[in-house]
């Protein structure tokens, strides 16, 4: 479980890190938006320029992205067979048999292929560089306005923070689970299709139960604390929005402006 | 055959930053048919160690020695199924790997997984069950409807019912009440005696230790830091203090008496026996 990089925080010091959280998540929504623009080449190359900014600026290292982009290869591949197969559009680049190659089919899966680079950086240079709990913090003031017309924003944010704590917890309970039935000589790997089901019976029915047992636990916990859901709290740690952050989102609303601009022109 | 640790090291999640070395450079030989208990700090790497003996964890370096096999660090182990069934793991808080319908498919899906058939496997299931002491109108429950002390005898069983030659227990007794702790220990001690089988205990209760296992390996660190009998281990109450362990009851009872001036024969191994030895000399003296 060691090698999953997407979505995982790295405690680094940099000046994103730093950064208000909400800052960050609307500037990403931002940039997000930006990306879909079909803004040419050119846009590309510009956003390109400016997330590899952030990227170094946050400290984070290439391959480390390179890590998070590794399982989206396979959905590549598969988008250029397909694209081959069907975009019969632009120069013929080449031709085996009766099969020709087309250069739009190329061009698209590159397309696709830079807007998922780009998305994963992105998403990357938040989800790398603001704690989980700095996370829902910030989701949970960008939802308070719509409080108003009825979004439980704290109970969101909450939700997601109690996911997020809970997902080490359980995969640490997995491995202990398939630790002690390979004691009772489950083969995971090996086995007629019976066994097998089996074998991933004896490793779910366990982990729900302890989940349900652990979800109790915490919520009992939670109680005798006095949490109630919709009650006013105060909170230990409070966002305050510095210069750094009206800047980000600016740089960040310049360049959805530049995009859609781009967009237009082309 | 003992089983044997040539300079076994063990490191979690190498090559990342969160790289932990759990055992360094183990020598180690625990003899058959003897109750053996694995003592020392939490994180001191004692379930670790168990954990090699049926190869969940397999030696980062080394070579282990377990039944007539070997398992050597960067070899693929061979018959990995049988070793598993030859050598029983239960784990700390076993009642978490219960999931069949029944209490008594449970306990058969272990002899099941080594090759056992239908009926053959519920009737060591039935004989297991019976060993822990689960009565039988528990057999057709579900294993959730059981109260924590019997969801652990299930759990138990589910090992016991495999016919292990070695038993390995981790923490068996934690959260059981006294009674129940007495029950299982008792039971632990009679498949020793009376099966020969070897068993090898993690706990942290010394009371245990002193009266129901033969030796003593600590593990401090990673490594080992004593291994002996019991009897030699507790002989001088100095050494586990220095270990930061708190003797049984018994040795700190006599050794508050020697140093209040009684005579205290070094063969006393229960309570009563020192009772009526301290009441004698008091008689005698006025």
């Amino acid at each position: 479980m060691g090698n999953i990089t997407l979505g995982r925080y790295i405690p680094l010091d940099s000046p994103i890190h730093k950064m208000d959280p909400r800052a960050k998540i609307v500037g990403m929504l931002l940039v997000l938006i930006a990306i879909f623009f079909p803004a040419g080449w050119y846009g590309y190359a510009i956003l390109f320029a400016a997330v590899a900014f952030c990227i170094i600026l946050a400290k984070l290292s290439f391959t480390f992205i390179w890590k998070a982009m590794r399982p989206m290869l396979f959905m590549l591949v598969f988008l250029l067979v397909i694209n081959t197969l069907f975009l019969k559009t632009g120069t013929p680049l080449f031709t085996i048999g009766s099969f020709t190659m087309y250069s739009d089919a190329v061009f698209q899966t590159l397309y696709i292929a830079v807007r998922l680079l780009l998305m994963v950086m992105i998403t990357t240079c938040l989800t790398a560089t603001t704690k989980p709990l700095d996370m829902t913090l910030g989701i949970e003031d960008l939802l308070k306005p719509f409080a108003k017309i009825g979004v439980p924003a704290h109970e969101i944010a909450m939700l997601i923070s109690i996911a997020l704590r809970f997902i080490p917890d359980l995969i640490d309970e997995t491995q202990r689970i398939i630790k002690a039935q390979e004691s009772r000589g489950v083969d995971l790997k090996e086995g007629k299709i019976t066994e097998r089901i089996m074998a991933i019976l004896s490793l779910i029915v366990p982990l729900f139960v302890s989940a349900f047992q652990r979800a109790e636990d915490l919520a009992n916990a939670m109680e005798a604390r006095g949490y109630a859901p919709g009650e006013k709290r105060t909170r230990y740690k409070v966002l305050k929005m510095q210069a750094r952050d009206y800047v980000l989102l600016l740089i960040c609303a310049a360049l959805l402006g530049g995009m859609i601009a781009l967009s237009i022109i082309l | 055959m003992p089983i044997q640790f040539e300079h076994v090291s063990h490191t979690y999640s190498t090559g990342t930053p969160y790289e932990y070395k759990a055992l360094y450079d183990i020598n180690l030989e625990i003899e058959e048919g003897k109750i053996t208990a694995i003592i020392g700090m939490t994180g001191s790497g004692k379930s670790t160690l168990v954990q090699h003996l049926n190869a969940l964890l397999l030696p980062e370096k080394g070579t282990i020695r377990i039944l007539d096999r070997t398992i050597t660090a960067g070899e693929k182990p061979k018959n990995l199924k049988s070793l598993r069934g030859d050598v029983g793991l239960v784990f700390q808080f076993p009642e978490y790997q219960l999931f069949e319908e029944t209490v008594i498919k449970d306990v058969a899906f272990g002899p099941k997984n080594f090759g056992a058939s239908e009926e053959e496997a519920v009737k060591k299931a039935k004989h297991a069950l019976s060993m822990v002491g689960l009565p039988a109108e528990t057999y057709e429950k579900s294993p959730l409807e059981l109260s924590g002390g019997q969801k652990r005898r299930a759990a138990i069983a589910g090992i016991l019912a495999m016919d292990p030659k070695i038993l390995v227990l981790d923490e068996p007794t934690a959260g059981l009440d006294p009674l129940g702790t007495v029950s299982m220990m008792s039971l632990f001690s009679k498949l020793n005696r009376e099966m020969g089988k070897t068993v090898l205990i993690v706990t942290h209760d010394m009371e245990q230790v002193f009266k129901y296992c033969d030796n003593v390996v600590v593990v401090e660190n990673g490594k080992i830091r004593t291994h002996t009998s019991v009897q030699e281990f507790f002989a001088d109450s100095s050494l586990c203090r220095e270990m930061n362990i708190l003797p049984p009851a018994l040795i700190r009872m006599k050794d508050l008496l020697k140093e209040a001036g009684f005579r205290i024969d070094d063969n006393i191994q229960d309570l009563d026996r020192l009772a009526y030895a301290v009441a004698r000399q008091v008689k005698k003296h006025g």
